[in-house]
């Protein structure tokens, strides 16, 4: 079920009324399990078998690692786990991306083969569940972590429901050591996580669904040759509407976990305040990029044996990471130019390490910084190259000629709410949210609270799932 | 204040709260994550958000109930999906009424089952051709039943399917979706008034005078004109009846439609005469699946008035559409212009029936459906 549903909210309460009984501990965990596997079976009941898989596996596979002697013993465990995770995945997200591609690769060495039909529902969440099961065995692997004590509480740090379809992407060592001791959320927990989840559903419901998709559709969907104007609104409402999408996820999911007792990490960083890539990568999506640096990224080298192979490896985490994202080579395009990014902005770096900019420069690069990531939000927006070339056509002023398409409300809308999204990011780029909470007088923060839950009731979302659901 | 899961001691050391995350530590285990409670009244602030919350949806439904809203199930995905169900679930030899929304508002269930002792199933869509909803109900084996296929000519030969993802919804509805329409439908829809798209936050916001962007020919959407009741049946809304400026409003913008261009797919009278000509094949593809299973058949033209009835003889004249229909489907359908007591009834703003005067059509309409049925079954 997704946060923005009617189900979630009567399942919510049910479960926050069950954690407040007063069972024990062990008791507790299995109804949030039990709870888990409904909110994940609520989409479609067969594919909890594919979560059982990957829980079983991953589990036996970090049993027999812990307890292996010799390093070929370890090393196969874990890639029996690496194997079965990454071989799931593989099958359900790439399996027609495969096919068509090996379709056209045969038609260009002359062999006409014909694909058999390959209709594959993608299981909500995968990519994500996978990434965390797969970090339970690399952590043990790698000996960062110890296996956890009893198959409950790993079979709920998988499970948890707040995390488990898009994240954010939990460590083992950061969920099951909290599985351990009995968690309550006290009332000022309660009421804050409460706030967060306000908060998140606003972003989700009013800002990214009701005002920013709609002008990104009309672009991205439309059949219109889109001039400058209309292509760089459409990019911007896309820029716009994916983060208040998935940072509203995020942001729901920690506030969920909150009103149970529990902590989750952060996961965006108000990005588009970001100066230069690094920093970009540091605020957005942070628990998937550092999963790709601790586990791809300094695997393959990071950089630790020279220049060649950093940027070697800088790319291929890129490439992979966008990959991850979507069965598409405009994803592999988005992720590559971001490697592209990083790597030019780590040779600047260097060539120009006594440079210090001043406040007015910080703010021109964290401009030029969000506006080279729009041309990557082209890529991963546009269900092909065609539509993409198109829109950067039109953002570089090339479709001459081109009939206006958006109307004066979408132009608007999107131009206050992105301005507001970019300089509420500049001006928290420095802080957190609760630190920014902790000096609002509280008679504000009571009216921003009421007209946000206002706003979302009257939006009257679909309960539209969110973006980061088909990856 | 910090939380059971934050670490005080560190907040001296991290000034503005900048807690390190999992970006900050490369190549290491991650800790337990930490999260801050930011030290404010928080039992005051629920209290006054949620007193704030209340007067504020209380002054949103009054304000609605003024403007002369009143409750009214939702014509949603999940609505149509739960009487779509019905078929599959023992009711497969029903009589199903599909079509646009001429037949929503013109066809009404009590009288119906009234004259015939049986509720019929109402599948139709509005600002949707019925060749969808008959595809797919010819493609499932469980319906039997009778069928009244709706035929608005400017959607049904141009194939415009408005609520063309209600069947996909309807075949994907995973146990989340079904359980939210069943909580809408209990807890919600019968008591908010405002709970209804054409009052939603961007559609309201769309609605304002926004001024032109000139070159940008951009419509008015279709407002608000229906009340339905949780079997789909519905009826014309009263404010489009008594309000003769909301009524103005409608019929304007009916007008817009027909003032404008053409679009691309049928802007020659060739393009025309292929698409009407794909979705008659269309329908008599269906027809014929349909028949094959022992379905009986009526296509139904409901009446139009005004501008609307003008548009649809120039664009869509009968000879080369619903004559065509008839006589490549082999099938019996009743237009409204063959049969004097069809004619003659109120339709405020062109395209549909009032309340009062649907009930009135809907009783003349019956021996005739019920005629054309029971020549079927004969043969």
């Amino acid at each position: 079920m997704v946060f923005n549903s009617l189900t979630f909210m009567v399942f919510f309460a049910l479960v926050l009324a069950l954690h407040a009984m007063p069972f024990k501990w062990t008791t507790k965990k299995i109804n949030l399990l039990i709870a888990s596997y409904l909110f994940y079976a609520a989409w479609n009941p067969p594919f909890i078998i594919l979560l059982w898989i990957s829980t079983i596996v991953d589990w036996y596979a970090a049993q027999k690692l812990v307890h292996a002697e010799k390093p070929a013993a370890r090393r196969v465990w874990m890639l029996l786990s690496v194997v079965v995770n990454l071989g799931m995945l593989a099958y359900f997200k790439y399996g027609t991306f495969l096919l068509e591609n090996f379709t056209v690769l045969m038609a260009g060495i002359g062999v006409n083969y014909q694909a058999p039909a390959f209709d594959i529902i993608l299981p909500v969440g995968i990519s994500f569940y996978t990434f965390a099961t797969l970090s339970y065995t690399l952590d043990i692997y790698l000996r960062r972590a110890e296996p956890a004590k009893n198959f409950l509480d790993y079979a709920l740090f998988v499970t948890f429901f707040p995390h488990l379809v898009a994240g954010p992407i939990m460590r083992p060592t950061e969920l099951v050591p909290q599985f351990v001791e009995p968690r309550k959320a006290s009332s000022q927990m309660l009421f804050f996580g409460l706030g967060l989840m306000t908060l998140g559903l606003f972003q989700k419901v009013v800002l990214a669904d009701s005002f920013l998709a709609p002008a990104a559709e009309m672009i991205y969907d439309g059949k219109g040759i889109a001039g400058t104007l209309d292509a760089w609104i459409a990019t911007l409402a896309f820029s716009g509407q994916i983060f208040c999408d998935f940072a509203g996820y995020s942001t729901t999911a920690i506030g969920a976990a909150m009103c149970l007792g529990f902590a989750m990490p952060d996961n965006f960083r108000f990005p588009y305040a970001a100066i230069g890539f690094s920093d970009f990568w540091r605020r957005w999506h942070i628990t998937l990029s550092s999963w790709l640096r601790d586990y791809l990224y300094i695997p393959l080298g990071g950089n630790r044996h020279g220049e060649a192979r950093t940027y070697l490896a800088l790319m291929v985490t890129m490439l992979l990471g966008g990959l991850w994202h979507g069965a598409s080579w405009t994803f592999v395009v988005w992720g590559g130019l971001h490697g592209f990014y990083l790597a030019a902005e780590r040779i600047l770096r260097s060539r120009f390490s006594g440079y210090r900019p001043g406040p007015f420069a910080l703010f021109l690069f964290a401009l030029l910084t969000y506006a080279l990531i729009n041309i990557t939000w082209v890529f991963f927006r546009a269900d092909s190259f065609g539509k993409a070339w198109m829109i950067l056509s039109g953002m570089f002023g090339m479709n001459i000629g081109a009939a206006p398409i958006l109307p004066t409300m979408h132009l608007t809308m999107v131009t206050l709410i992105v301005s507001g999204i970019v300089f509420a990011h500049w001006q928290m780029r420095q802080q957190t949210l609760e630190s920014f909470i902790a000096r609002v007088p509280a008679w504000l923060l009571s009216c921003t609270w009421a007209v946000m839950a206002f706003l979302i009731v009257i939006a009257q979302g679909d309960g539209n799932a969110f973006i980061y659901f088909q990856f | 204040m910090p939380s059971s899961t934050s670490n005080s001691d560190n907040e001296v050391a991290r000034p503005g709260f900048v807690r390190l995350t999992a970006s900050d530590r490369p190549g290491v285990a991650q800790p337990v994550p930490e999260r801050d409670i930011p030290v404010r009244p928080w039992g005051s602030i629920i209290l006054a958000t949620f007193v704030m919350f209340v007067l504020l949806i209380a002054g949103w439904e009054w304000v609605w109930r003024d403007y002369g809203v009143t409750t009214s199930y939702r014509n949603s995905l999940g609505q149509w999906a739960a009487q779509r169900r019905r078929i599959d679930t023992g009711e497969g030899d029903k009589t199903v009424l599909i079509g646009s929304s001429r037949v929503l508002f013109g066809v009404q269930l009590p009288v119906w089952e009234k004259a015939a002792g049986e509720r019929p199933i109402q599948l139709s869509l509005e600002g949707t051709s019925s060749i969808p909803v008959l595809e797919d109900l010819a493609e499932d084996p469980n319906f039997k039943g009778r069928l009244l296929i709706g035929v608005t000519p400017d959607l049904f030969f141009s194939g415009f399917a408005y609520r063309g993802d209600v069947i996909p919804y309807y075949h994907k509805q995973g146990p989340s979706q079904r359980s939210g329409h069943w909580i809408s439908q209990h807890f919600f829809e019968p008591y908010f008034a405002f709970y209804d798209p054409d009052f939603a936050l961007d559609t309201l916001v769309k609605r304002q005078a926004w001024p032109a962007r000139p070159g940008v020919h951009s419509r008015r959407p279709v407002r608000k004109l229906m009340i339905q009741d949780v079997d789909r049946n519905s009826h014309m809304w009263r404010k489009v009846e008594v309000d003769p400026e909301y009524r103005a409003l409608a019929r304007s913008i009916w007008s817009e439609r027909f003032a404008g261009p053409p679009p691309p797919m049928m802007d020659t009278p060739e393009k025309l005469h292929k698409l009407v000509d794909t979705q008659v094949s269309r329908a008599e593809a269906a027809v014929k699946k349909l028949r094959a299973r022992g379905v009986r058949m009526v296509f139904i033209r409901m009446p139009s008035a005004g501008e609307y009835y003008a548009f649809e003889q120039k664009v869509f004249p009968r000879a080369t559409t619903w004559d065509v229909l008839l006589k490549r489907t082999n099938t019996p359908g009743i237009h409204f212009e063959d049969h004097p007591e069809l004619q003659g009834y109120e339709s405020p703003e062109w395209s549909h029936l009032s309340a009062s005067e649907a009930n009135r059509f809907t009783a003349a309409l019956m021996p005739i459906v019920q005629h054309e049925f029971k020549a079927q079954e004969k043969k």
